[in-house]
């Protein structure tokens, strides 16, 4: 059985383009990946590109100018399907750790003070689907090369990807470690989506949450027991929000509106 | 069943004699960790460890496991890649929760890949030591009759030997002369006294007597509610208990093909994606809603069916959940109306 290989563009917008060399270093299954797809566009891996309609286009990256939004709509309107790849397109990475808290003009001026960004229209960095529809979500920071070899195989077997949706904590037991949070210690596992087979709790560290939240968190609680066991709620704060962005900033709104301090 | 009788030094030669069976597994200690490891002799377990973080059933039914490999054709099942393993030291709880198992996945429904593991795993367990959080006698699963191939009492200076299976007599028959039916008044005696003193070791004392009817009393409770405020949703307690079977299923397919392979993972009813159906339909959105059908589960719904409940008392919840949610906790809730903090 043949199918028509499908037509696939990688995009890059804010971030640090480690989910794109993340593609470019599945070395062993390079070829393959160039074989079974149609590589349109992939501005770090070639220079003959072409716009055009695509059947996925995978997306990295925060959106922070006007002029990326403008792009990115254009992406979205020629792709069939939309895939964001790590944690900045999926909920607004590192950049958007402090989104919504109305501070933002401050920062920026802190930071460029006068200059005059000609450019483009800079704004708050926002995950890509504050902007248009996303289809699927790779997470990670960077993304893991076996969850994404697994979709796009499964994308061009004409399936629907499965990524894992609960927590880390779920690996992490069938990886027989004990529970850092259990034993006192900060550890973003419930509150962060698997798929990175939980390798810092196995190597002993706590999760940073670098794969982003889950879809069913419960922030609320995770918080209260942090400050229970006598951790200072604003510091646990910086560790939860570090890589939850606009996801977990609407999360923690309650909590910040009764004060952290409470 | 048969009883035998070994002398304590005897039990590292025979371990070392039955490894011809197959491999050697038992509880091992390393950095905070404890599980069931593949060893080389009795020198290198840890016989004391409590609980093992996973229970063994993670040898019957892996984490994650390929079922088997499919093209257009076709599939093959991949059986035959498991290896013949007998499991030393796993105790009275844990062989309940197999036991469990067995009804689940060998009676009503015969589950080939949970049964080619079964039929290649020995059990050879051992009489433990409770701690603060054993509760196994609340749960009428401190002492075990079935379920096991041998199972050894430490008796202080010698091992009383349950010889519970044809496979556990063909393991003693490969050394013989290490066993004795010599039993005397003193055995007996030594044993009655074993049972009095394990029983007055217990500290965590809970009652689950009436469990189904407290839980049909409380099934609109507002208790669920505090304690789904309070849930992580982390799964961990299906993770760690010896009687949590659910699983999920999935397609890996091979880049640029259709051939691939159908895994199975362990899967947990505190997840919010464990009810969700096509549509977008969940019948069990609330967090509270979930944790309810794990603990009327385990505590009324398998007592209806099977006429026990399905906590073994391992305490492996007790040991795991990091907001204190688990069998003892969730019970006393229910009785006293009012979430502990």
């Amino acid at each position: 059985m043949t199918r028509q290989s499908p037509k696939v563009g990688v995009y890059g917008f804010t971030g640090c383009a480690g989910d794109q060399l993340m593609i470019l270093n599945c070395e062993d299954q390079l070829v393959d990946l160039f074989g079974a797809t149609e590589i349109r566009s992939f501005l770090m891996a070639k220079s003959d590109n072409h716009e055009g309609e695509l059947d996925v286009a995978f997306v990295e990256g925060s959106i922070s100018t006007d002029h990326q939004e403008k792009k990115l709509k254009d992406i979205r309107a020629r792709s069939k399907v939309l895939i964001a790849i790590g944690g900045c397109a999926c909920v607004g990475g590192p950049q958007a750790m402090m989104v919504g808290d109305g501070k933002w003009e401050e920062r920026f001026k802190k930071v460029y003070g006068n200059a005059k960004i000609t450019v483009a229209k800079p704004n708050e960095a926002k995950p890509i689907d504050a902007i248009v529809k996303v289809d699927i979500y790779i997470p990670g920071c960077p993304i893991d090369k076996s969850e994404f070899l697994n979709a796009v195989s499964k994308l061009v077997a004409g399936k629907h990807p499965y990524l894992y949706q609960f927590p880390v904590c779920n690996e992490c037991r069938w990886k027989e470690n004990p529970c850092i949070l259990y034993a006192g210690k900060f550890c973003g596992g419930p509150l962060t989506k698997a798929g990175c087979g939980a390798i810092c709790p196995t190597l002993g560290l706590p999760c940073v949450g670098c794969w982003g939240p889950t879809d069913d968190l419960n922030v609320t609680s995770e918080y209260q027991l942090l400050k229970e066991k006598g951790y200072d709620p604003d510091e646990v704060m910086k560790k939860l929000r570090k890589f939850g962005g606009a996801k977990l900033a609407e999360l923690v709104k309650d909590i910040e509106k009764k004060g952290a301090k409470a | 069943m048969m009883i035998l009788k070994m002398k304590k030094e005897d039990l590292s030669t025979f371990l070392d004699a039955v490894k011809e069976w197959g491999e050697l597994w038992g509880p091992t200690k390393k950095d905070g960790k404890v599980s069931f490891s593949k060893v080389d002799s009795l020198s290198q377990m840890d016989l004391k460890a409590t609980r093992t973080i996973i229970p063994p059933k993670k040898f019957l039914y892996p984490p994650r496991f390929t079922m088997f490999d499919f093209d257009e054709n076709g599939y093959v099942e991949r059986t035959g890649d498991v290896p013949k393993r007998i499991l030393f030291g796993i105790h009275p709880c844990d062989i309940h929760g197999v036991v469990i198992m067995d009804k689940l996945f060998l009676e009503t429904y015969n589950d080939p890949y949970y049964r080619e593991r079964r039929e290649k795993t020995l059990l050879l367990g051992h009489s433990c030591i409770p701690d603060e959080k054993c509760m196994c006698i609340a749960t009428d699963t401190d002492f075990i009759a079935e379920g096991f191939d041998l199972f050894f009492t430490d008796l202080k200076m010698s091992y009383l030997v349950w010889v519970g299976s044809t496979k556990g007599h063909d393991l003693i028959r490969m050394k013989p002369e290490l066993f004795s039916r010599a039993l005397d008044k003193s055995d007996i005696l030594n044993y009655t006294a074993y049972r009095k003193w394990k029983n007055t070791q217990y500290k965590t004392m809970v009652d689950f007597t009436g469990m189904p009817d407290i839980f049909e009393l409380g099934y609109s409770s507002q208790v669920w509610d505090k304690l789904g405020d309070k849930c992580l949703s982390c799964g961990q307690c299906s993770m760690v208990c010896p009687t949590c079977n659910c699983y999920n299923v999935v397609d890996d397919v091979e880049l640029g093909s259709i051939e691939g392979t159908r895994d199975r993972f362990w899967d947990s009813c505190m997840f919010r994606e464990y009810s969700l159906v096509a549509g977008g339909h969940n019948f069990r959105e609330k967090r509270a809603d979930r944790l309810r059908l794990w603990y009327t589960h385990k505590l009324q719904a398998y007592i209806g069916e099977f006429g026990k409940p399905a906590c073994v008392g391992c305490g492996r919840c007790v040991a795991t959940c990091p907001v204190d949610i688990n069998v003892v906790t969730v019970a006393d809730a229910l009785k006293e109306q009012e979430v502990g903090k």
